[in-house]
């Protein structure tokens, strides 16, 4: 059950009923170890806050591998980082400095809500899971087989939302855009996707997003609607291509987003000048002027004498 | 029958002098706040000319008033469909310009200009921007006259006369005109009522005058494009529309309207008449020329017992079928067929009646002495320097036979006026110039008497407002008995 869980790692997050299955088994193999101050909160909140960036045993995504952190540092110092990681990386901290390097010179946000209990019970539950032979936490096992032009098309009918999620959560064109997004492009709420397999280099990180998306703006959406498996292969693939054949818009798209929108106000008056062709204009000015000029007499006739 | 009372108004153009007293004394009373400067609820326009504003008579242009599609009645400029579209911009909307922009002088300039070369002079400022500006147009441009030809040869009601007689009417010694006073004209069938899509505007119930509510007007001014008088002003200021109200305070004390006391020519008449409300749709959806005979079909002989019965049983109480029967525009439109309305083919049933003006005659100069040309009595009415057929498109939708008569009747009367006082016209050619005005040595004299001799009194026959019985409808005049009066802060010991 736990193996399961942990393989596809979108049981992260789902319900609390199969969290309580999960420790429940977790308890079992995990023995005292377990119990020892890891908690069902550590546990949600590790799955929640964490994932995206870190895995047990998986290898380095955004952030290092947490396999073996406790014997890399103490404890002390692991609470501290966790408690304000900026304030230690900018303190000249050695360590923190070489991080911050692996990084790409990315800053670790401060985990939300963090508390020194809290971070004191992540650490727990980094050395319990650490301490198994196969983590819950060891990362979304995408298949590493070659991606296809089927999964290509797929991909994009999900991100177009031609073809629906099955968890029922909204497809990404709503907030984001591409390179060679149908109709005007995507939404522009969110970043513009273009490029953004090659900026997480490669797929297990863009996967390990996918699978729980931290972000203050998807994270509500995704938590109790997560992608499945092939979903994000699918989509990883479609990334994969556009990072490869693509450039991010820029400012094109937004301009012939505001040209169209001035032609079809262009179409619009002229429609409406047609529909109103009849509508009163002028009365004295007209009189006046076209006895005074005589370009303005023709008009200035047709105007008054009305129809006989 | 559904009978009815209507204030009615007659206003005898052969004794306007074009003074614009009416006009001033309107103004002065309700139009001098902000946003009613350029609102002339009464104005006086010299004929032929445009008129204010610009030729307003022009309904192909202003779309207001009533057509007849397919026999059935409907707005010109609007409906409860076509209105849909055009609410937020009305296609049909006289700009500033076609009225006037409002001035003023800056006459403290004449007082703070610093010593110099030249004469301090008053600028023109806008009374709607404040800024100084050219002024191009006024309420009476074209007075008189003035500003010709550009306005009078403009005249809409010119269209349908010839070249020739066009120049001659403009040739500098025949040059004639005449001035037509305007106001509401409190129509029995009246377009802005029926263009409100707010319901702001409605008849008055016991006296027929047409009003705007100023609480329930919200600006979409429908009534300024239907009312093809344009008599209905939009009040750039406070955002609502206004219109002449027919001085009704004054009336329900049972005085004149500001402009009928004042009218130094004393062409102004008003008296109530009773109609009958089922034929209206009917009547106005005749051919053009009928609708004078439509119109006075309408109105109801105040004699006739079956109409006094009919009244009565629609609660008209007796006072005002008595001051019906005393009233002054009963005679003058119905009964002696005097007075016409001012462009009938409007369909609105205006109950501003005129009667048409006698005009100088063309006259031949035989040496030294005017002569007539003919012997036939009438021959100056055919003769007169505004042709009828200009006068029929005003005032009878073309139909020149009732212009016609009007003005043999009028010139009826004071030929047989002449022979009673002058002498210079026999008994037997006075007798025959009535016969052949189907007039009655009696209905002469009573003409004689209305037009030339008249008090205050039988001019204006003011119905007796009771306004105590028409408040009956709408409220309980006992509502606040024993509840108001004398109070106290803090209340007495007893009897509380």
């Amino acid at each position: 059950m736990l193996v399961e869980h942990s393989e596809r790692g979108e049981a992260m997050g789902k319900t609390t009923g199969r969290w309580t299955l999960a420790l429940a088994a977790g308890l079992l193999l995990g023995g005292t170890a377990a119990a020892q101050g890891a908690s069902d909160e550590a546990y949600e909140y590790f799955a929640r806050n964490c994932v995206s960036c870190h895995t047990i045993g998986g290898g380095p995504l955004a952030g290092p591998d947490l396999a073996g952190l406790l014997d890399r540092r103490d404890r002390d110092w692991l609470s501290a980082f966790l408690l304000d990681p900026a304030g230690v990386i900018d303190s000249g901290d050695v360590y923190a400095q070489a991080l911050l390097r692996d990084a790409r010179g990315v800053y670790m946000p401060t985990p939300p809500g963090i508390t020194a209990d809290l971070a004191d019970k992540l650490l727990t539950v980094i050395a319990v899971e650490d301490g198994l032979d196969k983590s819950r936490f060891a990362g979304l096992q995408l298949s590493d087989r070659p991606l296809t032009p089927v999964d290509i098309a797929l991909g994009r009918q999900l991100f177009n939302g031609t073809t629906a999620f099955a968890s029922g959560s909204p497809a990404c064109f709503a907030c984001h855009t591409v390179e060679g997004a149908a109709g005007f492009g995507g939404g522009r709420l969110g970043l513009d996707l273009t490029t953004v397999y090659a900026r997480m280099e490669g797929r297990k990180a863009l996967g390990a997003w996918l699978g729980a998306p931290p972000s203050p703006v998807m994270a509500p959406l995704f938590q109790d609607a997560p992608l499945d498996a092939d979903e994000i292969l699918a989509l990883t693939a479609y990334l994969k291509h556009t990072s490869e054949s693509g450039v991010e818009q820029a400012s094109s798209g937004v301009l012939a987003f505001l040209l169209t929108g001035l032609g079809l106000a262009a179409v619009l008056l002229v429609l409406f000048d047609v529909a109103w062709k009849d509508r009163y204009r002028s009365t004295r000015r007209t009189l006046v002027e076209g006895r005074r000029s005589p370009r303005l007499a023709s008009r200035a006739v047709e105007g008054m004498e009305g129809t006989p | 029958m559904d009978v009815r009372s209507q204030i009615a108004l007659i206003f005898h153009l052969d004794k306007c002098i074009g003074c614009h007293t009416c006009s001033v004394a309107c103004k002065n009373i309700w139009t001098d706040r902000k946003g009613t400067e350029y609102m002339w609820w009464n104005n006086v326009e010299t004929k032929p000319g445009t008129g204010y504003p610009t030729r307003w008579e022009d309904q192909e242009n202003y779309k207001g008033g009533w057509e007849l599609k397919g026999g059935k009645l409907r707005l010109k400029s609007t409906g409860r469909g076509r209105i849909i579209p055009n609410i937020f911009h009305n296609p049909s909307m006289p700009s500033m310009d076609d009225y006037y922009e409002p001035w003023t002088y800056r006459y403290e300039d004449l007082f703070t200009a610093p010593e110099g070369d030249d004469q301090p002079i008053a600028r023109a400022v806008s009374m709607v921007t404040g800024e100084p500006i050219d002024v191009e147009a006024g309420p009476n441009w074209d007075d008189d006259l003035g500003g010709s030809p550009i306005y009078a040869e403009n005249d809409p009601n010119l269209e349908e006369l010839t070249p020739e007689v066009k120049q001659m009417m403009f040739e500098i010694e025949r040059m004639a005109f005449f001035y037509l006073p305007r106001i509401c004209n409190h129509c029995l069938n009246p377009s802005c009522v029926a263009s409100c899509p707010s319901g702001a505007m409605y008849k008055r119930g016991e006296d027929g005058v047409v009003l705007l509510n100023q609480e329930r007007c919200r600006a979409w001014r429908s009534c300024v494009s239907a009312c093809p008088y344009k008599k209905t002003y939009y009040n750039w200021s406070t955002g609502k529309s206004e219109k002449c109200i027919l001085c009704f305070p004054r009336l329900e004390s049972g005085q004149a309207p500001a402009c009928f006391h004042s009218c130094v020519g004393r062409i102004r008449y008003l008296g109530n008449i009773l109609y009958d409300a089922d034929k209206i749709v009917e009547c106005a959806s005749r051919p053009d020329n009928e609708l004078v005979d439509a119109q006075r079909e309408l109105i109801l002989d105040p004699n006739d017992p079956e109409v006094i019965a009919a009244a009565r049983k629609n609660g008209i109480s007796d006072g005002i079928i008595d001051s019906a029967q005393n009233s002054p525009a009963y005679r003058f439109a119905k009964e002696w067929k005097l007075a016409l309305p001012l462009h009938v083919e409007f369909r609105t049933f205006p109950m501003l009646f005129y009667v048409p003006p006698l005009m100088p005659v063309i006259a031949n100069q035989d040496s030294g002495s005017v002569r007539n040309e003919t012997e036939d009595l009438f021959a100056d009415i055919e003769k007169a320097r505004v042709p009828i057929k200009y006068l029929a498109r005003l005032f009878s939708a073309g139909n020149e036979g009732k212009v016609r008569y009007a003005l043999r009747k009028q010139l009826a009367v004071r030929l047989w006026r002449r022979h009673k006082t002058v002498g210079d016209i026999s008994a037997e050619q006075a007798e025959r110039a009535l016969l052949e005005a189907e007039c009655s040595p009696e209905e002469a004299e009573a003409i004689y008497q209305l037009t030339a001799l008249a008090s205050m009194e039988d001019r204006v026959v003011v119905p007796p407002a009771q306004r105590e019985m028409a408040i009956e409808a709408l409220e309980d005049p006992l509502e606040f008995k024993q509840s108001t009066g004398f109070g106290f802060l803090t209340g007495p010991a007893r009897g509380a």
